[in-house]
C-alpha cells in the first residue's frame, strides 16, 4: 500500500513537473509564433501565420542553410574523432578506461562559456597557434582564425565532443567480441570485420551520438557570437536577436519551433533506424 | 546560454530582493563603474548592491521591458532609450529633492528633448564613439574619416560595435543624414551603403571593443572614447580619431525603472554617483567624459586636457548626440539584422 502510494507521488510530481516546465512553456512558444509582432507588448492577437511565412525569406533560408552546414561539419569531425577514441575507451581495462572518461568530462567542469573565452586566446592573431605557426616559420604573417566559421567549429567540436564519444562508448561496450573472432576465422580482413560487423552493431551509438551534437550545434549562439564574430551564423543567433534586440517575439518563437521541428524529425529518423537494426542481425531477421 | 544565465540569476536575485530591506539592484553597462564606487557606497549606507550588466541597450530594453519595470531598481539607458522608455512608462518620476548634489551636473546635459527637465534620468557619462587604430601597424594620419574604413583593403580587418544605432550612424554620417533620421530613404541609403561595408568587417564587438584591439585581432574599427583612455594605459599605441563626418555622441542616464522595488536606495546611489569625488574616480578609471562640473574640477590636468576625454570645440561643433527614433526603430532593426546575416 505504502509502496503505491509513493510510486503514485512519484508519477504526479514527475508530470507536474514536466506539465510545468515542459509543455506549458513549449505551448506558450507555439502561441507566440501565430501571434502578431507588437513592439509594445511584445506579441498581440490576431492570430496569424506571418511569422512562420517569413522562415521561408531568402536571407534565413541561406542562415539555416549555414547552420546546417556549420553542424553537419560539426558533428562528421566530432565522429572521426570520437569514434576511435570511443573504441580504445572501451577496449581499455577498466581502472584506465575511468581514468580516460573521466580526463575528457573535466574541462566540462568549468563553464562553456569560460571555456569559449580561453579558445579566443589561443586562436588569436597573438595567440598560441598563430605564435606556434611563426615561431615554427611555417607561416609570415598571423593566420586570420578567429572571428571566422573555422573558430567557430572548432568551438563547437570542442565543447561537444563528449556528447559524441559517451553513447559511443556504450555502444563499443556492447560489441560482441566473439562475432570479431567468428568474422576473422572465417577470413574477413579488419576492413570487411569494420564495414560488416563494427560499423553496423555501434550504428545506434553513431546515430545517438550525431544527434546529441548535432542539435545543439545548430543552437549555440554563444559560441558563434563569440568565435564568429557575433554575425548571424547559426540558428541560434537569430533566435537570440529576435527575442533579445528586434524584439519581434513571434518570429523568434517561430524560429525555434521550426527547430524543434527538424529537432522532432531526426529523433523519428533515429527511432526507425534503431527498429531496424535490432532487427537486424537478431533472431527475427529474415534475411538470416 | 550566458545572457539566459545571467537572466535567470537576475530573476532570482530580484525575487529576494523583494524581501530584503536593504538591497538595491542595479543594471548597467559591463565595465561602466569602478568597482570600488559600489563597495564603498555598500560600505558608506550598509546596502547590499546586486550589480549586473548588459552588452546593449536593447538587450536592456527587451529584459526591463518584459519585466514590466519590475526587478530593477537602476538602470542607466542611453538617452533615445529614455525617451522611449519614459513614454512608455517604464520609468519612475525621480524625487530631485533626495538628490543633494544634482548641483554638480553641468547645465549643458541637462534639461534636452530626451527628458525635459530631467524628470526620469539623470545624465551619468557622456562620451562618443569614433575610430579606434593600432599605430603600430596602421599609420594613424591615414584615417581621417568614416568612409576611410569602406576602403577595400580593410577586406576582413574591421570591428564594428555590436550597436545597430552606432553602426548606422558610419553610414548616415557618411552620406551626410541626420543620426537621428527617420526617414526611411535615408536609412535605406544608409543600409545599402552599410552593405557594401560588410566584407571588410571582421568582428562586432559587444562587451569591450578595446580588447581586441589589445590583443592584437584588429587594428582598426569603432571604439568608444573610454575604451581608448583605458587601453592607453596598456598600450598607448592605440589611438583614437574623431573622424571629419562626425563622432557619435551619447550620454548614458540613472533611471528608475517603475517596478524598481527599493526606490529610496535608488536615490540614495544615484546622489553617491553624483558626488565630485566619485564622479573623479569614474572618469580616472573609465575614461569617459562626465558631466559632472565639480568632478570635472577635481581631475588631473593631463585629464582634462585628454582629447579622447573632453573633445576640442571644432569638434564638439559638429557634434551631434543620440536621440529616440520612434518607430523608425523598426526599420533600423530590420536592416541590422539583415546585415548581420551578410546581407
Amino acid at each position: 500500500m505504502k509502496v503505491l502510494n509513493f510510486r503514485r507521488v512519484a508519477i504526479v510530481l514527475t508530470l507536474v513537473w514536466l506539465g510545468l516546465f515542459v509543455l506549458v512553456p513549449h505551448v506558450l512558444v507555439v502561441l507566440t509564433s501565430v501571434m502578431s509582432p507588437d513592439p509594445q507588448h511584445l506579441a498581440v492577437w490576431p492570430v496569424t501565420l506571418a511569422s512562420w511565412e517569413r522562415l521561408f525569406e531568402p536571407v534565413y533560408a541561406e542562415v539555416f542553410w549555414r547552420s546546417l552546414w556549420l553542424s553537419t561539419l560539426t558533428t562528421a569531425i566530432c565522429l572521426v574523432l570520437g569514434y576511435p577514441f570511443a573504441y580504445i575507451v572501451a577496449k581499455l581495462p577498466g581502472v584506465w578506461r575511468g581514468v580516460l572518461l573521466f580526463l575528457m568530462i573535466v574541462p566540462f567542469w568549468t563553464n562553456s562559456l569560460i571555456r569559449t573565452y580561453a579558445i579566443k586566446l589561443i586562436l588569436g592573431n597573438k595567440g598560441l597557434v598563430n605564435a606556434a605557426l611563426l615561431g615554427a616559420g611555417l607561416v609570415d604573417e598571423p593566420l586570420q582564425l578567429l572571428y571566422t566559421p573555422f573558430a567557430v567549429v572548432f568551438g563547437l567540436v570542442y565543447v561537444l565532443l563528449p556528447f559524441m564519444v559517451l553513447p559511443l562508448v556504450s555502444s563499443f561496450d556492447k560489441l560482441d567480441g566473439t562475432l570479431l573472432e567468428a568474422a576473422r576465422d572465417l577470413g574477413a580482413a579488419f576492413w570487411a570485420r569494420f564495414r560488416l560487423i563494427i560499423v553496423p552493431l555501434t550504428m545506434p551509438g553513431i546515430i545517438a551520438g550525431s544527434l546529441m551534437v548535432f542539435l545543439p550545434a545548430m543552437g549555440m549562439f554563444y559560441v558563434a557570437d563569440l568565435l564568429g564574430g557575433a554575425k548571424n551564423l547559426l540558428l541560434g543567433n537569430i533566435i537570440k536577436n529576435q527575442f533579445l534586440v528586434v524584439r519581434d517575439w513571434p518570429f523568434g518563437a517561430a524560429f525555434s519551433v521550426a527547430l524543434i521541428v527538424i529537432m522532432a524529425g531526426l529523433l523519428w529518423l533515429y527511432f526507425l533506424a534503431n527498429q531496424r537494426i535490432n532487427r537486424q542481425g537478431g533472431l527475427d531477421d529474415e534475411g538470416l | 546560454m550566458t545572457k539566459t544565465a545571467r537572466f535567470a540569476a537576475l530573476l532570482l536575485l530580484a525575487s529576494s530582493a523583494l524581501h530584503a530591506e536593504e538591497k538595491l539592484v542595479v543594471y548597467n553597462w559591463a565595465q561602466y563603474i569602478p568597482e570600488s564606487a559600489v563597495t564603498d557606497f555598500e560600505k558608506e549606507t550598509g546596502i547590499d548592491v546586486e550589480y549586473s550588466t548588459y552588452e546593449n541597450n536593447e538587450v536592456m530594453y527587451a529584459k526591463v521591458k518584459l519585466q514590466q519595470g519590475k526587478g530593477y531598481d537602476v538602470i542607466v539607458p542611453s538617452a533615445y532609450l529614455v525617451s522611449k522608455m519614459r513614454q512608455e512608462g517604464l520609468l519612475q518620476k525621480i524625487d530631485k529633492t533626495k538628490l543633494t548634489n544634482l548641483k554638480n551636473l553641468s547645465a549643458d546635459l541637462l534639461d534636452k528633448p530626451y527628458d525635459p527637465g530631467n524628470d526620469y534620468s539623470i545624465p551619468y557619462l557622456w562620451g562618443s564613439t569614433g575610430i579606434g587604430v593600432n599605430a603600430k601597424e596602421i599609420d594613424p594620419s591615414t584615417i581621417t574619416s568614416w568612409a576611410d574604413l569602406w576602403d577595400e583593403k580593410w577586406q576582413g580587418k574591421l570591428l564594428l560595435t555590436d550597436d545597430v544605432r552606432e553602426v548606422f550612424h558610419m553610414a548616415l554620417k557618411k552620406n551626410g543624414f541626420s543620426t537621428n533620421t527617420t526617414n526611411p530613404d535615408e536609412i535605406k541609403i544608409a543600409y545599402e551603403d552599410l552593405q557594401k561595408l560588410m566584407p571588410n568587417v571582421l568582428v562586432f564587438n559587444a562587451d569591450a571593443p578595446r580588447e581586441p584591439f589589445m590583443a592584437g585581432d584588429v587594428d582598426l574599427g569603432m571604439i568608444w572614447s573610454g575604451e581608448v583612455t583605458m587601453a592607453q594605459q596598456e598600450n598607448p599605441d592605440i589611438k583614437y580619431i574623431f573622424p571629419k563626418e562626425g563622432a557619435g555622441f551619447w550620454v548614458d542616464s540613472f533611471t528608475i525603472p517603475t517596478g524598481a522595488s527599493n526606490v529610496a536606495n535608488a536615490h540614495k546611489f544615484i546622489d553617491y554617483m553624483l558626488r565630485p569625488e566619485v564622479g573623479q574616480k569614474v572618469v580616472e578609471e573609465l575614461g569617459y567624459s562626465t558631466p559632472n562640473t565639480a568632478a570635472q574640477a577635481l581631475l588631473s590636468e593631463t585629464l582634462r586636457n585628454n582629447p579622447v576625454i573632453f573633445p576640442p570645440a571644432d569638434v564638439m561643433s559638429k557634434a551631434e548626440f543620440q536621440n529616440d527614433v520612434g518607430d523608425a526603430t523598426k526599420i533600423y532593426d530590420g536592416y541590422w539584422e539583415k546585415l548581420k546575416t551578410g546581407k
